[in-house]
């Protein structure tokens, strides 16, 4: 079927393919490495390990999770030798509070369209309590939340147990929240919780002018 | 209901925004939400977060970065074809060489190595479909064992009982003597992990000869009935009398594989690589 002229084989369907998933390899790439650089390296360090892998990639199967298993496989052994496991030991899985419980009513303030006239600085805080996730947590909330893959494909891009996906998604989803919810907290689009000390610390919200000025400072 | 029911509940509201529950907790979790305005607001709070995330992460590429990553394919695999025509020209008829029966490195090969094909395909029959859906991740034990060899991380173990310690990390006997017999040096070793497999393998570190002829080796012990396909991608099955070898170049290293009783070596040295080569053939046939 497929025989292609000798020194003449321009077209590749397989490179083609692989392409069209460029972007989202290379946005998880900046989320893993949080450097736009290392990230465009890592995306070509996978991208060539798939090229040289592809007879071991049985075609009409899941062509985007096997780039974004060699994504991470790679991501691991260059940046991260030792694995991914360690840093959980150590990182906020021991956190009894990352399963923090709000109110119905915060978490509706939370979407709220007053809290959502504040997007881009909200999103900016998302962007930083992303990046702040330990990376098994962050690798699992971007693939199944931006990317969209199933329980199982993120089973086996991050090659672990779906119940670890799980909790991995379950622990990272409440560290954002509660980012988030400290985040409105200090800006006072929320009112605290009647029960403080079991989520967040219980401080006075900070006044919003006050919050602007030490981030101005900050930046 | 109850506070306290939806404290149970709330770590499943996450599956259930995924669509990744079965259909009995589905149907419950569907009546639940209707009902309580706390999993209510945390499901539409999650789908909130999920919205904001996309916004966040998803970018687009460079356009020179996508030019850049096209060409780095395009080479890889001119690199590939290339590394196969030059092996078929090397080793010839004489020493036959297989290549994976695929349609693609056939056809470069069909003239130049068409003797050698038929050899091929009649000693080693095909690939198994097994084989070939566990080499999803390819490559990656020899591309940490030359990361070893150029770059080595500082060794756990400096002799020859320590070694053997490595046993039970790895699951597969860890039996340093095969290369001290050929006249290998034993100079330390250390564990590789490999977590997206959950698997471990052995490195070991050699020198052989002394002085300027001083030459170094690492060899990877692994698990291979886990790991059966490593090695396939990049090097070309070769005999050596009876042994069953694997070769290749891989970054100026060469690079020598076989395995025996469920035990894989990989091997990457600065020696020529017919010495390699022999040297896995001694493993293989270490019987």
């Amino acid at each position: 079927m497929l025989t292609p002229a000798p020194g003449a084989p321009k077209h590749d369907p397989f490179a083609d393919e692989a392409l069209s998933h460029l972007d989202a390899m290379y946005g998880v790439a900046c989320k893993l490495t949080r450097n736009p650089t290392e990230a465009e390296d890592l995306v070509q360090d996978a991208f060539v390990k798939a090229m040289r892998a592809r007879d071991q990639f049985n075609t009409g199967t899941n062509l985007k999770a096997w780039l974004f298993r060699i994504l991470t496989n790679t991501f691991i052994n260059k940046y991260r030798r030792g694995g991914l496991e360690r840093s959980v030991l150590d990182g906020p899985d021991a956190d009894p509070l990352a399963d923090g419980w709000v109110s119905a009513s915060t978490m509706r303030q939370l979407r709220e369209p007053e809290t959502l006239a504040l997007m881009p600085l909200v999103e900016g805080e998302i962007q930083r309590a992303l990046d702040a996730l330990p990376a098994e947590f962050r690798l699992a909330v971007v693939l199944c939340d931006v990317e969209e893959f199933s329980y199982e494909e993120i089973a086996q891009i991050m090659g672990c147990p779906i119940g670890t996906v799980m909790s991995r998604l379950h622990r990272g989803r409440k560290l954002l929240q509660r980012t988030l919810y400290n985040h409105a907290l200090a800006l006072g689009i929320v009112k605290g919780e009647e029960h403080p000390g079991e989520t967040v610390a219980s401080e006075a919200p900070p006044r919003l002018a006050d919050y602007r000025a030490r981030k101005r400072g900050a930046a | 209901m109850t506070t306290h029911d939806c404290r149970d509940r709330i770590s499943l509201l996450g599956s259930y925004l995924d669509g990744e529950l079965g259909a009995a907790k589905l149907i419950e979790l569907d009546e639940h939400v209707v009902g309580c305005e706390t999993c209510r607001e945390e499901v539409q709070l999650l789908r909130a977060m999920r919205g904001s995330l996309k916004r966040v992460v998803r970018t687009s590429a460079p356009s020179s970065f996508r030019d850049r990553i096209g060409n780095a394919m395009a080479a890889e695999r001119a690199r590939g074809d290339a590394m196969l025509e030059r092996d078929a020209a090397a080793f010839g008829p004489a020493v036959p060489v297989a290549p994976l029966p695929t349609w693609r490195t056939l056809v470069p090969l069909a003239t130049a190595a068409a003797i050698a094909l038929v050899w091929g395909a009649a000693t080693r029959g095909t690939q198994t479909a097994t084989e070939a859906r566990a080499g999803v991740i390819g490559d990656d034990l020899l591309a940490e064992l030359l990361s070893e060899q150029s770059e080595p991380l500082p060794s756990e173990a400096s002799n020859a009982q320590g070694v053997r310690a490595f046993e039970k990390y790895v699951g597969v006997p860890v039996s340093p003597g095969n290369f001290e017999r050929a006249g290998a040096h034993l100079v330390g070793g250390r564990i590789l992990s490999f977590p997206m497999r959950a698997q471990r393998a052995a490195m070991i570190r050699y020198v052989v000869g002394s002085g300027a002829d001083e030459r170094h080796l690492s060899v990877l012990i692994y698990d291979a009935q886990k790991m059966p396909e490593v090695g396939r991608a990049n090097l070309a099955p070769r005999a050596i009398g009876t042994a069953e070898v694997r070769v290749g170049r891989e970054k100026g290293y060469s690079v020598a594989a076989t395995q025996r009783a469920g035990v894989g070596y990989l091997i990457a040295s600065d020696l020529d690589p017919e010495k390699s080569a022999e040297l896995a053939a001694m493993v293989y046939n270490d019987r």
